[in-house]
C-alpha cells in the first residue's frame, strides 16, 4: 500500500550519475529525463533526473504520467542485474 | 561505420535504443536477440509514446517454451539503435515471458539492414548500412 502510494506521487530528482540512481533505487525501474547522454550510441550519461520508480516496469511510467508532456523524451532503465533469459520464440 | 559499446559483463547484449511515437520518444535497454525474427517491445513503452491496441495492424501469437501469449504488431514512427534509424517502423508488441528486466528484443527484423560485427570481450558492436532504408541517426 505504501508503496503504492509512493509511485503514484509525482517528483523530479536533481540531476544524478548511473551510480547514484542505482544506490537510490536498487533493483528498480525508473523513468529518467534531462539526460546528459555522452554520445548517440551507448547507454552512458553522464547525469539525467529521476521523475519515477518502482518495482514493476509500469510503476515508472504511472508515476511521471503527470509531467510527461513537459519532455518529448524519456528514459526507462532497470537498475538491478538484468537476469531475463532469452528462450526460443515462434511469434505467428 | 558505427560503434556502439555494451556491458560484456551482462548475460545478454543489451544496448541503448530509442523509440519514437506521436511526438513523444522513450530512451530503453533492449537485447540483441539474432534469433528472432521480430523486434519486441512491451506494451507499457508504446503506452507511454501515444499508441494504444487501436494501432495494431495484426494480432499476433507468441509461443516459447513458457507458454502462449497474445500480442500485435504495430508500425512505430521510428526506431533507432546501433546508430542508426529506421522510420515507419514494424514491432511486435507483448510482454516478453522471459522476465520483467529488460524492455524487449532487437530482432532481424531490424538488423537484417546492417552489416554487424559483435566483439564479446570487449563489448562493443560495429554496424553499417546495408541498405539503402537505414541513415545515420
Amino acid at each position: 500500500m505504501v508503496q503504492t502510494q509512493l509511485a503514484q506521487t509525482p517528483f523530479i530528482s536533481e540531476p544524478l550519475t548511473w551510480e547514484q540512481i542505482c544506490q537510490r533505487y536498487p533493483d528498480e525501474w525508473v523513468c529518467l529525463v534531462e539526460i546528459d547522454n555522452i554520445n548517440d550510441t551507448d547507454f552512458a550519461f553522464r547525469t539525467a533526473r529521476v521523475v519515477g520508480h518502482g518495482r514493476h516496469p509500469r510503476d515508472p511510467y504511472v508515476q511521471a504520467r503527470p509531467i510527461r508532456d513537459r519532455y518529448e523524451g524519456m528514459g526507462h532503465y532497470f537498475t538491478g542485474r538484468v537476469r531475463a533469459r532469452i528462450s526460443g520464440m515462434v511469434i505467428e | 561505420m558505427k560503434i556502439t559499446e555494451f556491458d560484456p559483463k551482462r548475460d545478454l547484449i543489451i544496448v541503448r535504443s530509442m523509440i519514437w511515437g506521436r511526438g513523444q520518444y522513450n530512451q530503453l535497454s533492449l537485447a540483441i536477440d539474432t534469433a528472432s525474427t521480430a523486434t519486441v517491445v512491451a506494451p507499457h513503452v508504446i503506452e507511454d509514446i501515444g499508441y494504444t491496441p487501436r494501432d495494431g495492424l495484426s494480432i499476433t501469437t507468441v509461443r516459447s517454451a513458457i507458454g502462449k501469449e497474445q500480442g500485435y504488431t504495430l508500425k512505430v514512427a521510428r526506431f533507432e539503435a546501433l546508430g542508426f534509424a529506421c522510420s515507419n517502423f514494424e514491432v511486435n508488441v507483448f510482454d516478453l515471458a522471459t522476465g520483467p528486466d529488460i524492455d524487449g528484443l532487437i530482432g532481424l527484423s531490424f538488423l537484417q539492414h546492417f552489416d554487424y560485427e559483435i566483439y564479446s570481450i570487449v563489448g562493443r558492436i560495429a554496424a553499417r548500412p546495408a541498405a539503402a532504408d537505414a541513415r545515420p541517426a
